[in-house]
């Protein structure tokens, strides 16, 4: 008796799913820009973000995630997470937008200030910004349909 | 407790799983190798009417360019030579700290200016040294007749080798300083065996694209004078030079004596018998330049005389006699800079000063009573 009332709950589900145009409704895509310096009329100079077709160890870019939800129904629970590169090192977040959680094993997710990193002798040590493995957004609310977002981490080259 | 003892041991592999792969990752000093692709790709997790779902985003990749930098250091700023020397040696290294292999090649140049106004040398440049090449040490840090390459050929990143400028020095007049330079320019590696081309910046104005691996200068001003050298150029220049002079130490002693007392009379005091006369051996080096090293004075005591024990004192000056000095011939075991002693058997004082530089003279007093 039970068993048929998953079943009946769970069939009109995965119909309205299939049937869904399109079948993923999370559109999500990255791009890396690389920061660089410009110099002002006034002499100034400011950074600004570019393409990064000249990229050598020790610059800084600005790795983004542009998230949209094209489908008709809400998208709930939604975590973006972001593996760091080989050969980029986390720097920390972006000067707009929600700061990420970090993370040194891809497990544990906190603030940077209360991650450790044992050490190969014993014992451990506060996680700095170079050690990050990995970083996520967690979003609160459903993410309505047509609408999007865009999230962003800053990070140097090795 | 069982459960949280394997709690922690799983915590800590996993730790240990992932500092490893931190560390393999971890590129040296040089950073990141040029052409290295960093490829980046986010994932999300979500729900859509309680049904679980993911999706990867597109792969965004893009190359490490190259960037050039290196170091070049000379190991001493003068190198003492004679005259009509051959083959007289200076001795650099260079280190290449860009994120590739390199070539490097060097240029070795002779420098005129008047003046004494490059960077960590003494003095005017007044003579030429002739026949001037430069080699690559075989690895053993001694110019020999091994060393015949005259290019860095294939220098890892972050990897350090010795250079040597081999020159002539003239065999007539009275030159004091010869300035020379060590000019290297980076060139493309990757041909062993083979020299390279010196390297190009790519333009900056170029359409550059993020599969192909620019060319960045990084390198410094190498002399801080914009005079041999530009930041970012992909060369650096570095000054040394060949010295001729009179490095002998030009040492003399004056030996004087005064009575310090005669037992009779207060000022004025005679050489009578009993009387009390300190000898002091004053020690000057003529030559501002150069030190003299573990200066050893010896004085046999006049007849008629006995030594007044324990009355040698080194270091200091004529009148105020320096630091007090046991009789002993071991002078290790008083914690003294200077050394002193008496020979009883040959009736001769001793003192040992471990250097005497030109400005400054050094005394070594004792005392005898008249028998």
């Amino acid at each position: 008796m039970r068993h048929l009332a998953l079943l009946v709950l769970a069939a009109p589900i995965a119909t309205a799913v299939a049937a869904a145009p399109p079948a993923r409704p999370l559109d999500l895509s990255t791009r890396v820009l690389a920061e660089v310096r410009e110099r002002a009329a006034d002499g100034t100079t400011r950074i600004a973000l570019a393409a990064p077709t000249r990229v050598v160890p020790g610059d800084r870019v600005t790795v983004m995630l542009d998230y949209r939800n094209t489908g008709t129904a809400p998208i709930a629970d939604l975590v973006l997470a972001n593996p760091l590169p080989a050969g980029m090192a986390y720097r920390g977040p972006a000067a707009t937008g929600p700061a990420p959680e970090v993370s040194v094993d891809g497990r544990r997710y906190a603030p940077l200030a209360q991650l450790t990193l044992a050490l190969p002798g014993g014992g451990s040590r506060a996680a700095a910004a170079a050690d990050v493995t990995h970083v996520r957004w967690r979003l609160a609310r459903p993410l309505a349909p047509g609408t999007g977002g865009t999230l962003a981490f800053t990070a140097t080259i090795r | 407790m069982f459960k949280t003892l394997r709690h922690l041991l799983l915590g800590g592999t996993a730790i240990a799983l992932s500092a490893g792969a931190a560390h393999a990752q971890t590129p040296g000093p040089a950073g990141t190798a040029a052409g290295t692709p960093i490829v980046n790709q986010a994932k999300a997790t979500y729900s859509v009417n309680g049904t679980p779902a993911t999706v990867d985003s597109n792969r965004t990749e893009f190359l490490v360019d190259r960037k050039v930098d290196f170091t070049v250091v000379a190991q001493t700023a003068t190198t003492q030579v004679n005259l009509g020397q051959r083959e007289a040696v200076l001795t650099f290294t260079v280190t290449n700290h860009t994120n590739s292999r390199q070539d490097f090649l060097l240029d070795p140049d002779q420098q005129n200016l008047p003046l004494g106004i490059l960077p960590g040398i003494p003095g005017s440049d007044d003579f030429d040294v002739t026949n001037m090449r430069a080699f690559v040490d075989d690895g053993d840090g001694v110019y020999d007749a091994d060393d015949t390459r005259t290019w860095l050929d294939e220098m890892e990143p972050d990897e350090t080798r010795t250079v040597f400028i081999v020159a002539d020095i003239p065999a007539t007049g009275t030159p004091t300083l010869a300035h020379v330079s060590l000019h290297v320019i980076a060139a493309e590696g990757d041909a062993k065996g083979t020299q390279g081309t010196a390297l190009i910046q790519t333009s900056l104005g170029a359409a550059n694209r993020d599969d192909q691996v620019d060319i960045v200068f990084a390198d410094n001003d190498s002399d801080g004078l914009a005079l041999g050298d530009l930041p970012r150029n992909g060369q650096a220049r570095v000054y040394a030079a060949y010295e001729l002079g009179n490095r002998t130490p030009g040492l003399s002693v004056l030996k004087s004596s005064r009575i310090v007392s005669d037992g009779v009379n207060t000022v004025n005091m005679r050489a009578l018998p009993g009387a009390v006369v300190e000898y002091c051996l004053l020690v000057s080096n003529a030559n501002l330049l150069t030190p003299a090293t573990n200066v050893v004075l010896t004085d046999k005591l006049p007849g008629k005389t006995t030594y007044v024990p324990g009355s040698i004192k080194v270091g200091g000056t004529c009148l105020l006699g320096g630091e007090a000095q046991d009789d002993d011939a071991d002078d290790a075991n008083d914690g003294k800079l200077f050394g002193g002693s008496y020979d009883t058997a040959t009736r001769t004082v001793s003192a040992t000063l471990p250097s005497v530089t030109g400005p400054v003279p050094v005394a070594a007093v004792f005392r005898v009573t008249i028998d």
